[in-house]
């Protein structure tokens, strides 16, 4: 397939996937700040967090890009700038309203690749929140704002299941996703879980944790140890069985890439994400290593990173080569 | 008494004559502990008040949280479940009396339990007649002589608390055999964080919403000696149980298997459950019916609910089951009546919580004193729960009093009498997003496993008629998000004391776009 159109379908599930990891993010911070207790704090569930989390630049008084690292420095976002910023706010890229914005100039793009039904339902995930009065919404009750977006991310997702022929711009759509939840999962649990070895303190700090990202239910039938903070690591990173978790993402990363490549077996991406699979089977494997969780995030996201960039390697470049001599 | 705040939410703000109300105080004004939510009451509004209401019915609706209510053609309609949106607050040294007067109570109870199928000693030291206890319904003759592990009986308790013009919380009803509500109280909790985050606002309220947690590890610590993972189950009756929405919600919350009676199979003396790859050994039963159902071999024989053999299986040590059979008995309200005595008898303690004072009717010169006062009396048949059969003097008519005195004068030892409490109210939503006076009591959730953890809170349930002391929600009760208040001695609530921990950076994160020139050439 083009590898341009290749390119569209996977940032179109990349972009979809930020939005929905946002919206379980803030709303999980949402009620974890009003109901949360204090005390020792293991896991750090703050605004700031998400801030770095989704990676939110914070308006800046000039264009100049070195202002930007200052002024996170200078002034910590409160609760509710930190929600608009990453919810509705159109100038920033973050926001949830720009991801959906984004996937669905994609759709606009693809609309030949893509069945009809994954269209509407990308174009009518727009309007719904062009329609909203938004910014009141955020202030009587975001919680109703975030579950519309789970929802319309769910049904998008239904459809490309129903509706979209086994490809390979199926398997780019599928990588996208998976690449991103991957990586929002690790940024998520690198920023409130440091140094997770240290002290293995308060469960509803944990529970706060799995909220926000949508596995309470799925931990509790899972696991049997108590939801603290170890355990529940170790459950998003390794838990092949919990759809979100680092180690289903790796793997269904794998195999829709092997789907799509023609040579799996001499493709980069590929051989490296066999290598990352085998690697999280092993920590699994040996509970004592949890001692050391915070080592093996960091390895793990450098690795991501690694593959993002031989995926784009591999398949984008060709394009990308031509966009630049545009 | 009017209020001072004039047009406010909380404009002719009347307490009824004889209670007290717990955030309004006497001379009009908001008591300290309430004055930040009042404040913040005040700014929101009657329209955002009302538009909250009507949100909070379509998020109970489509999450499926509702209660069937008869209608006037004979159908039954859900209805979602009746929250209202001014939550009552608890000071933290309020709770600590309730928590520690429970604590004591829950502990008295399940040592009458174990003397009631042991020893006896409270019987013979002549405080409780046997006679009283062996003609409880629920005494459970099969289970003499049997302790389960750890001595605790009354794993899950629910006591109902009021609190009177004095101000007093006074213990109403125990209920020690299968309380329900505490997923409403999570679920309440949940909804307000949702629907009024505003509420919240420069307050730290204590969490409820460990109470699974809480339940699972107390289960799994009274399971009969295994090797390896105890298992886990709770029994429902089915789904047509009136409570079986909480029921599947505590099975979710503790990720367990909700088990019927058809699940489950004795063998041998030893408990199963049927699964797809063969009979699993079941461990702890947390069961959710009462004791009658439980096994037709021992209880009664037309039980289609029950599991033939349990029992067995029961007194041989290999499940254990919560609550433990035959705790009914301490939650008969004839026996109620001893509570005080026992606490004093089995902890060498003064009871933390009272009495709501109560008269037993087999006493001739007691009954001849009652039969006087019926008008002002309440009347309540004893082993009977949720609130069947109660006769409330003040709101009965002659007719009904002649009945009432027949009924007493035929089986005397059939009812109990107690005065009347004028239950305190709270402010609560009066449909046009006023707040009004309304009455309510207190359902506080305990678990005993190795030890009493109680929920701070519990389910406040509100009469939501004005007067009306009923709160039943069967009956047009409603219910209230609890607070207890996290200002308490250990607390530190300086705002900026945590750690102001700064995250770890973290590289950018990537946005797909590269084509951005091309597309402006082609307009």
């Amino acid at each position: 397939m083009l590898a341009r159109i290749a390119h569209e379908l996977f940032w179109l599930g990349r972009d979809l996937t930020r939005a929905e990891h946002t919206a379980r993010t803030l709303d999980g911070v949402f009620h974890a700040d009003i109901a949360g207790a204090p005390g020792e704090r293991s896991i750090s569930l703050s605004w700031d967090a998400v801030l770095t989390i989704i990676g939110g630049k914070p308006p800046i008084p000039g264009e100049d890009a070195l202002e930007v690292a200052t002024s996170v420095e200078a002034r910590p976002l409160g609760r509710d700038e930190t929600a608009r910023l990453l919810t509705v706010d159109t100038d920033s890229q973050a926001s949830i309203v720009s991801c959906v914005d984004r996937a669905r100039e994609r759709g606009r793009i693809l609309r030949d690749v893509i069945s009809t039904e994954m269209w509407e339902a990308l174009n009518s995930f727009y309007l719904a929140l062009g329609r909203y009065d938004l910014a009141a919404a955020m202030q009587t009750g975001p919680y109703s704002v975030y579950h519309e977006v789970k929802e319309r991310c769910a049904l998008f997702w239904g459809l490309v299941d129903r509706t979209m022929l086994r490809d390979d711009g199926r398997a780019f759509l599928e990588a996208g996703g998976r690449i991103e939840q991957a990586d929002m999962m690790l940024r998520m649990l690198l920023v409130t879980v440091p140094g997770a070895s240290a002290h293995d303190g308060h469960e509803a700090e944990a529970i706060a944790l799995l909220h926000a990202v949508g596995g309470a239910q799925a931990y509790r039938r899972a696991v049997r140890d108590a939801p603290t903070v170890v355990p529940v690591v170790r459950f998003l990173l390794y838990d092949g069985s919990y759809p979100g978790s680092v180690a289903s993402s790796v793997a269904a990363l794998r195999d829709a890439l092997s789907d799509a490549d023609a040579q799996p077996r001499t493709s980069p991406p590929v051989l490296r994400l066999e290598r990352l699979i085998a690697e999280l089977e092993l920590q699994r494997r040996t509970p004592e290593a949890s001692a050391a969780l915070d080592g093996i995030l960091g390895r793990v996201q450098g690795e991501l990173a690694l593959i993002d960039r031989d995926i784009g390697d591999r398949y984008f470049a060709i394009a990308a080569l031509a966009a630049i001599h545009l | 008494m009017m209020s001072t705040l004039g047009d406010g939410p909380l404009q002719d703000y009347e307490v009824p004559a004889g209670s007290r109300d717990e955030l309004i105080g006497a001379d009009g004004a908001p008591l300290p502990h309430a004055a930040k939510l009042l404040a913040a009451l005040g700014r929101l509004g009657p329209e955002r008040l009302e538009a909250a209401g009507r949100r909070r019915d379509t998020i109970f609706m489509q999450q499926g949280i509702t209660f069937e209510v008869p209608t006037g053609d004979g159908e039954r309609r859900d209805r979602a479940w009746p929250l209202d949106l001014v939550p009552r607050v608890l000071t933290a040294a309020e709770w600590t009396a309730i928590k520690r007067g429970l604590a004591q109570r829950i502990r008295a109870l399940n040592a009458f339990v174990d003397d009631v199928y042991h020893a006896h000693e409270i019987v013979r030291a002549g405080i409780v007649p046997w006679s009283l206890v062996v003609s409880r319904p629920q005494f459970a003759r099969p289970v003499h002589g049997v302790r389960p592990p750890g001595g605790v009986y009354c794993h899950v308790s629910g006591c109902d608390l009021v609190r009177g013009g004095d101000g007093r919380w006074r213990v109403l009803e125990d209920n020690v055999r299968t309380p329900s509500g505490i997923s409403y109280v999570i679920e309440n909790r949940l909804a307000m964080t949702r629907l009024m985050p505003e509420l919240f606002e420069g307050q730290r309220i204590r969490a409820v919403d460990h109470y699974p947690s809480l339940l699972l590890d107390a289960l799994r610590a009274v399971a009969p000696g295994v090797d390896g993972e105890a298992t886990v189950v709770l029994w429902t009756p089915g789904p047509m149980n009136s409570a079986y929405f909480e029921h599947a919600f505590l099975a979710r919350q503790m990720g367990i298997e909700l088990v019927e009676a058809g699940d489950l199979v004795v063998r041998d003396a030893v408990c199963y459950m049927r699964t797809t790859s063969g009979l699993q050994r079941v461990h702890t039963i947390y069961r959710r019916l009462d004791d009658d159902f439980i096994d037709p071999l021992e209880f009664r024989p037309d039980s289609l609910l029950g599991v033939p053999g349990l029992v067995r299986a029961y007194r041989a040590g290999t499940v254990a089951i919560a609550n433990a059979i035959g705790t009914g008995v301490a939650d008969d309200k004839a026996v109620y009546h001893y509570v005080p005595e026992m606490i004093r008898f089995y902890l060498s303690e003064e009871p933390i919580l009272e009495n709501v004072p109560t008269y037993l009717l087999t006493d001739a010169r007691l009954r001849k004193h009652v039969l006087e006062r019926l008008d002002e009396l309440v009347i309540k048949p004893t082993s009977e729960s949720g609130g069947k059969g109660v006769f409330i003097g003040p709101q009965a008519d002659a007719a009904q009093r002649e009945h009432q005195t027949r009924l007493i004068e035929e089986q005397p030892e059939r009812f109990i009498a107690q005065e009347l409490v004028h239950l305190s109210t709270v402010p609560t939503e009066a449909g046009d997003g006023r707040l009004a006076p309304r009455h309510v009591d207190l359902r506080p959730f305990a678990v005993f496993g190795e030890e009493i953890r109680i929920v701070p809170g519990g389910l406040t349930r509100v009469a939501l008629s004005p007067g009306s002391m009923i709160v039943n929600s069967s009956q047009g009760g409603g219910s209230k998000d609890t607070w207890v208040l996290d200002d308490g001695e250990s607390v530190d609530l300086a705002p900026g004391t945590l750690p102001a921990q700064r995250p770890p950076r973290l590289p950018d994160v990537r946005y797909g776009g590269w084509h951005g020139q091309a597309q402006q050439q082609q307009q």
